[in-house]
């Protein structure tokens, strides 16, 4: 067979709409060529002085109003037609998202704008999101919102899992090596406060001037802390594999590991027990106002994951209402965060390349937002590591 | 029919220097083939579409840094390809058993029997290989890439690439014969 031929059926294909495709297109495409910032002819000899300036111009455009007034068109047209976003053009609630790609953090602003923060393994938000503590190699950095640091600090090991202290932010907890240090929110007096610490983030209880810290241990026991008088305020039985620490709103420790999902009262004692099918996998939880939990449960036989609405974890009053699988999608949903006013969960979905935001109560509506890899990762192939969701914060 | 190398040249210089005429020219140009390499890739003319207007798209917010002196087309192809294949793999996770039995269930158009079978039959040997496999047979058959251009395009190995092209040109072999038998 010759290549002109299979050439000549693949031209013989009718393609629909053809014209009109074109039409639409055209339209879309001339109002993002507009919403630019042209670029002026230039010399050749200038060409590698140039292309920084180009870099930079490229950047400023992005961020301009008329490159954002182009994005909003984009997506009122879009949004209408199938509430699907073909890039992270908007948030659907107020806050500021944070993403960790490949690359580094990048923090996301309610009108879409985004802003990367630099070259970092992984961040988080302060309390009242002023500022992003980072973590790269063996610094803690403390960024202001449009990545300029604020303090650094270094040490002999690998640093991560940075954590800043609720309001008024006096502390910052991290790993290094296996030991848990904590410093003051100014970059100043940094101690240690644990060894022997497992690779997973500290959690703070979220009451404002308090200082109370959880982190698990290599042995699989959750303890908690008072950071300030080194009191031991609690300690969980053991647990294998402990994936995350997280508060309830009501202030108990929940524990998630590949296959519980426990929840422990002030004295430790477990108060409530979630556990995956046989074969399945815990992937992410979030604690919900109210006292709930919503849990991701990956099933390897089906290839999906179900979001699932634990039972009550308030030990009274607690309506008797049994666990319920709300949503459910093919491949893994990975990273649970909840809108500041509580109306939207956000998860990340690998396998389609989305961000799911899922309108609450009981998932009334699903927005998803395509091409996120090289939404945070420009310019390189589709193919890297999926970001994470590193937290979505305040109003 | 993508214009001549100096047209060409003169088209990007211009669009990048904020010319809506010489962008329009360089779309027109190349919109039939990314549009149609899209479709034949994902096989759903909205997602066909919205395939090659996000190439566009990229390609016009990247404008700045593209190089005048280099073709403009592989650079484009390049990312309607790769768009084509990520829509492609996303849409078999979430297809859905309703849209399936719709699709299946759906009269065909009065009349549309003769005119359409081509196409169909075209479409079906290109269904039953992957969306990987079809972006290959795309490049070269249709885009007229040479496999070792192909295997730069998708940062595959050569050898990837010869043999998906040998997988598409079987599923392919028996759509042709059947017509030459006719």
């Amino acid at each position: 067979m010759s290549d002109q031929r299979v050439r000549g059926a693949l031209l013989a294909v009718q393609v629909p709409d053809e014209l009109e495709a074109q039409r639409r297109a055209w339209r879309v495409v001339s109002a993002a060529h507009a919403g630019r910032e042209p670029l002026p002819r230039r010399s050749r000899g200038l060409r590698p002085l140039l292309a920084l300036a180009v870099l930079a111009a490229v950047v400023a455009a992005a961020l301009s109003p008329p490159g954002r007034a182009v994005g909003d068109w984009i997506r009122d047209r879009v949004a209408s037609e199938e509430d699907a976003e073909p890039a992270l053009v908007r948030l659907p609630a107020p806050g500021m998202l944070l993403v960790t790609a490949e690359r580094g953090p990048w923090l996301v602003r309610r009108d879409g704008s985004k802003r990367f923060l630099g070259d970092y393994d992984g961040a988080s938000f302060s309390p009242q999101g002023r500022f992003v503590v980072a973590t790269a190699g063996r610094r803690v950095v403390a960024l202001e919102p449009d990545g300029d640091p604020r303090w650094a600090l270094a040490r002999p090991e690998p640093v991560a899992d940075a954590r800043w202290a609720p309001s008024p932010g006096f502390r910052v907890a991290y790993r290094e090596g296996g030991t848990l240090r904590v410093v003051g929110g100014d970059g100043t007096g940094d101690r240690l406060l644990a060894g022997n610490v497992a690779p997973v983030p500290p959690a703070w209880l979220p009451r404002d001037g308090r200082t109370v810290l959880a982190y698990a241990r290599e042995d699989g026991v959750a303890r908690v802390v008072d950071v300030e008088s080194g009191e031991e305020l609690l300690r969980t039985p053991p647990a294998r594999q402990i994936r995350e620490l997280f508060w309830t709103p009501d202030g108990f420790l929940a524990v998630l590991t590949a296959r519980e999902l426990r929840v422990h009262g002030r004295n430790g004692r477990l108060l409530r027990l979630s556990r995956a099918a046989q074969g399945n996998e815990l992937l992410g939880a979030v604690a919900f106002p109210g006292g709930r939990v919503v849990y991701a449960e990956f099933d390897p036989e089906a290839g999906a994951t179900k979001l699932v609405r634990a039972s009550c974890f308030a030990p009274d009053p607690c309506p008797l209402i049994g666990p319920a699988a709300v949503f459910r999608g093919a491949g893994h949903l990975q990273d649970l965060s909840l809108s500041p006013d509580g109306r939207w969960l956000l998860t990340g979905w690998p396998e389609a390349d989305q961000l799911l935001f899922l309108r609450l109560p009981g998932i009334q509506k699903v927005v998803a937002v395509d091409d996120v890899r090289r939404e945070f990762d420009p310019g390189r192939p589709a193919r890297d590591s999926f970001p994470r969701l590193a937290g979505w914060c305040c109003s | 029919m993508a214009g001549d190398g100096r047209d060409e040249r003169a088209w990007v210089r211009g669009a990048q220097a904020g010319s809506a005429s010489d962008l329009e020219a360089l779309f027109r140009a190349h919109w039939p083939r990314a549009y149609r390499a899209a479709y034949l890739v994902v096989h759903d003319a909205a997602g066909a579409e919205d395939v090659a207007q996000e190439a566009f798209l990229a390609a016009v917010r990247a404008l700045d840094r593209f190089d005048a002196r280099r073709p403009f087309g592989p650079w484009l192809h390049r990312i309607v390809v790769n768009r084509a294949i990520d829509w492609a793999r996303a849409r078999a996770l979430r297809r859905e058993v309703g849209a399936e039995e719709a699709v299946a269930a759906a009269p065909a158009p009065a009349g549309a029997d003769v005119a359409a079978r081509p196409s169909e039959d075209v479409l079906g040997a290109l269904a039953s290989l992957t969306p990987d496999h079809r972006a290959v047979i795309v490049l070269r058959y249709l885009l007229e890439y040479s496999p070792g251009e192909i295997s730069r395009i998708l940062e595959l190995p050569r050898g990837t690439v010869n043999s998906r092209l040998r997988r598409g040109l079987d599923s392919l072999q028996g759509l042709v014969d059947e017509e030459e038998a006719e």
